[in-house]
This record gives C-alpha cells, sequence and structure tokens, in this order.
C-alpha cells in the first residue's frame, strides 16, 4: 500500500498524536519523525524511508530503514549508525547528513542535523561561569 | 505483481520456518468510512433498552383551570393545603412534568447492515491489520515482531496452559502488547464500576485461530488477549472503536484458511456463497511513482514559460534598499547617487596621489556675528 494511502488512514487519529493546545500545532510521538511535528513528511509510521534519531546511554543512535525490506517487516528492517559520546559536533554532523548525501531523504537534512545538534548541545555540560573579581572599593574593602 | 508476497511461519519457540503466501483478503482497499459506519452500527446492536416509566409525570389528576383566573390554561394541581395544589402539571415545561417525547421500550435499537457492508468492513479491517503502520498507529507494541502478519505454528493451538502461550509470544516479540495492556488496567470512571465493568484496559493482541484444542483457555486469561476462531472474525475484534489496525496473531491453520473463507480475490469465497473481495480502484495508488512514471512522462508537455515566471501577485519592495523602486520613485535621487559615486572616486583618486583628502577649506569662524549674540543673549 502506497505511503499516500497510509497517510490519509493515519493522519485522523493515531496513538502518536500530541494534540495540546486547541487551535495550536498537532506534534507527534512517533519513533522516526525528526521533528516530531504530524505530518506526512516527518511521519515515521508510513513513510517507506525515514531517519529515526534517538538518544541512548552508549550515544546518539541514527536509524533508517531499509530501502529493500518488505512492507511487512518490522524489526529486521533497519540500519543503526550511532555517534559516539565524544564524538564532536564535525564527525556527528557527517554521520547525520551521511544519509542525505546518499540520496536517501535529503529533504530531511536538515531536520536530523538540528536533531543531532539539539541532543548534543542538551548533553554537553555547561562551564561554570568564572567568578566574578572584585573591584574598586569592594576590592579596597576585601584586601584591608 | 510479479510474485506474491509470502509470509514466514514462526515456530512457537520464535524460529522462522516455512512460509506461506499472503491471502487476497489481506490486501483488500482498506475503507475507513466503511468500517467506522459498520462498527458503529454494529455497537449499536448490543443495547439494551431504557425508557423512562410511563406513568411519569402523569400521576396527578390535574386540570386546566380554563380562561378567565387570569394564570395559562394548563393544568393544575387541584385540592389545598400543599405547596403542589394550583401548580401547573403534566407539560414537559412543567415542573414534575413528563419529559417532552417519552422515550418508549419499543424504539428501534437494531440497526440492519447490508451483509456486503459488513463482510467489506471485516475484509478492511483484516487488511488494515497486515500493515506494520496502522497497528503501530493503533498503539500496538510490536517494534519486536520481526514481521507483520505474525504467523505461529500451529502447535500454538494445542497449548493447554497459559504460560505456554506466554512464552510462545515472548519468543516472537508479541508479549510487550500483552504487558502494555496489563499494565494500562485502571479502575473505571462512573457507575460501571458496580455493574460488572469495575476495570478497564487498553486491547492487547487478537489470536485467530482455526482448531481449538486448547488455545482459547490457555490463552485468554492473559491480559489484553481475546482468540477467535477464523471463520467467526468479527469487526468489533479486529477494529475496537472503529480504528483499524488490530494487532492480530494468527495461527498457521488459520491463516492457510483465509483464502478459503474470503476467496482468492478472482475467484469467490467457499464459505460465503457468491463472496468476491472488493477490489480497488486503483492499481497503483502510489500518485507520486504514478507521475514519475516513464509513460506519464512520456506524455507530458513542458512547462510553459519554465525559468522566469511572472509573480501573480505584485510584492511589496523596500525602496530604501531596493534602488530600481527608489529610481522609479525619485528620479533625481539616480543623480545624487550617481554625484556620490563621482565625488567618491575623486576621493580616492586624490588620496592615491597623496593629496590631503576631505575639504581643503576649514570652518574659520562662528557664522553668527559678534552683534547677533550679544543681541540674541541680551537680558
Amino acid at each position: 500500500m502506497s505511503a499516500d494511502l497510509q497517510w490519509l488512514l493515519v493522519r485522523n487519529s493515531n496513538a502518536f498524536m500530541v494534540k495540546r493546545v486547541r487551535e495550536g500545532p498537532i506534534f507527534s510521538k512517533e519513533p522516526g519523525n525528526p521533528m516530531n511535528i504530524h505530518s506526512y513528511k516527518y511521519s515515521g509510521l508510513v513513510n517507506t524511508k525515514t531517519i529515526d534519531v534517538q538518544e541512548s546511554p552508549s550515544g546518539i543512535q541514527v536509524t533508517t530503514k531499509t530501502t529493500k525490506a518488505s512492507p511487512h517487516a518490522v524489526k529486521g528492517s533497519k540500519r543503526t549508525s550511532s555517534i559516539r559520546n565524544n564524538s564532536g559536533s564535525r564527525r556527528s554532523f557527517g554521520i547525520a547528513s551521511s544519509h542525505a548525501k546518499r540520496g536517501y531523504r535529503s529533504d530531511l537534512r536538515k531536520a536530523v542535523i538540528a536533531r543531532v545538534s539539539a541532543l548534543q548541545e542538551a548533553r554537553s555540560v555547561k562551564k561554570p561561569q568564572p567568578e566574578k573579581k572584585v573591584r574598586g572599593k569592594k576590592a579596597k574593602a576585601a584586601s584591608a | 505483481m510479479a510474485s506474491r508476497p509470502t509470509v514466514t511461519v514462526r515456530s512457537a519457540s520464535g524460529e522462522a520456518g516455512s512460509s506461506l503466501p499472503l491471502p487476497a483478503v489481506l490486501t483488500a482497499p482498506i475503507r475507513l468510512d466503511v468500517v467506522q459506519q459498520v462498527h458503529k452500527s454494529m455497537a449499536k446492536n448490543k443495547r439494551q433498552p431504557y425508557a423512562v416509566s410511563e406513568k411519569a409525570g402523569h400521576q396527578t389528576s390535574a386540570e386546566s383551570w380554563g380562561t378567565g383566573r387570569a394564570v395559562a390554561r394548563i393544568p393544575r394541581v387541584g385540592g389545598s393545603g400543599t405547596h403542589r395544589s394550583g401548580q401547573a402539571a403534566f407539560g414537559n415545561m412543567c415542573r414534575g412534568g413528563r419529559m417532552f417525547a417519552p422515550t418508549k421500550v419499543w424504539r428501534r435499537w437494531h440497526v440492519k447492515i447490508n451483509q456486503n457492508q459488513r463482510r467489506f468492513a471485516v475484509a478492511s479491517a483484516l487488511a488494515a491489520t497486515a500493515l506494520p503502520s496502522l497497528v503501530l498507529a493503533r498503539g500496538h507494541r510490536v517494534e519486536e515482531v520481526h514481521e507483520i502478519p505474525l504467523v505461529i505454528g500451529s502447535s500454538i493451538e494445542s497449548a493447554k496452559k497459559t504460560r505456554q502461550v506466554a512464552e510462545a509470544l515472548a519468543a516472537v516479540g508479541a508479549l510487550s502488547d500483552v504487558k502494555k495492556s496489563a499494565a494500562s488496567k485502571k479502575l473505571r470512571a462512573g457507575k460501571g464500576k458496580m455493574r460488572g465493568r469495575r476495570h478497564r484496559a487498553r486491547r492487547g493482541p487478537l489470536i485467530v485461530y482455526n482448531e481449538d484444542a486448547g488455545i482459547v483457555r490457555a490463552a485468554r486469561n492473559l491480559p489484553g488477549v481475546e482468540v477467535c476462531q477464523v471463520t467467526r472474525l468479527n469487526l468489533l475484534q479486529l477494529a475496537p472503536g472503529g480504528h483499524v489496525g488490530r494487532f492480530v496473531v494468527w495461527t498457521e491453520g488459520a491463516f492457510a484458511r483465509l483464502e478459503e473463507v474470503w476467496g482468492t480475490g478472482e475467484g469467490p469465497s467457499q464459505l460465503k456463497k457468491d463472496y468476491y473481495l472488493p477490489s480497488s480502484k486503483l492499481a497503483n495508488p502510489d500518485v507520486t511513482r504514478l507521475i514519475n512514471s516513464a509513460e506519464v512522462q512520456a506524455v507530458v508537455r513542458p512547462a510553459k514559460n519554465s525559468g522566469v515566471q511572472k509573480r501573480p501577485w505584485t510584492q511589496h519592495k523596500n525602496p530604501l534598499k531596493n534602488k530600481l523602486v527608489l529610481f522609479r520613485l525619485n528620479p533625481y535621487a539616480k543623480t545624487v547617487r550617481r554625484q556620490e559615486l563621482l565625488k567618491q572616486e575623486r576621493k580616492k583618486r586624490l588620496a592615491a596621489a597623496g593629496k590631503k583628502t576631505g575639504d581643503t577649506k576649514k570652518p574659520s569662524a562662528p557664522v553668527a556675528g559678534e552683534a547677533f549674540i550679544s543681541t540674541l543673549l541680551a537680558p
């Protein structure tokens, strides 16, 4: 069954939809949705090619659906490449955009890189701000 | 279709074994509207009749006072000595009156559903159980299942113990859906609690068997699991709530019989008299693929005025930033701009020649004279 038709079937109701604000955007919790937005383009359920970016303790996992898998296959139909925890941004963006480079959902390039970037940003430990140097009168008072 | 897709049969311990062809009913068109309408009608057939009491609102001997007493001519309760006397009665607008159009137990509770429509709905719901995306979209936990539809060898039909069924489901990756059901058990809101419907829980897998050699009793105590015989498939189980994509676990025997029960697509069903499966309007519903096909692309005309296309609406351009728009509005601006450029160039040339740039004249004296300023500041 074509992805277009499947989208028509899951568009109006599915278990992953998040409608919180009445007139607001509809979000999606489905795996393989890089923007978490309920739309055909980003849908991880119906598209035959999807790029899933998830965090795991060992690093960020970038999972794609294999193109040659049967439409009925579920478990064995995925390929995972992982971005290790100590990878820098250049390397991880390379992995994130490698699928797009090969012509696999190049329309998702920006979204996937943004998601990887956000996950890395969230993981990085912020340096503490340096202590403020006291100047002027306070410095004099402190030294005295 | 070059070759018919096949489905792997997994043993109760989870290994892949032989394979079966995908029955035609699992590729039937999925019509949500048909499923929803039939589901709605079927759900109505379970209702129990209810009505208000026949006597309600009429247990008083009220009569109208007629005209002339400056009150409405509604029937009024007679007598004295109580608040009720003199109050209006019977009417639906009256306190203590009967309702408008009192409900009757002989309301038409059941809805007839055309047989072909009912079968269409079940075929649609069955086809939806064979698509992983729809099963996931219904909320079933099938990420660990290798393939959907999921077929288990027929030995499971003779399972005598619930544990055996649970182990088999775990081996094929279907137990997480049962666990989801178990974890979802909640106390029902409202009075259903005291009417034998104390808890509510998500639906788990539906096990479809061919011959019951113990599977029904063995499986039915698993939370959320329902068991059904392959010739008695029911829309209320295949599409609970009218949402297609129930997670179905087939036994090998049941799966092999689907062609017999539903027909092969070309041939009629052997069990349903003169029944043919519905067929799709489009052989290939993939619109993108159709548009990009060689046949369509061979006959399309090239796009007209490709390259430059005039915008159908006029776009506002900022004259402060866009020079062309500025010159159109103010032709003199062009002269100003040109002079400015020339001046800049002159300056540059002078600088290159080593001369002092800028104006040679210095502002020598204040413009206003001594006399003027003294007058201005005079007290």
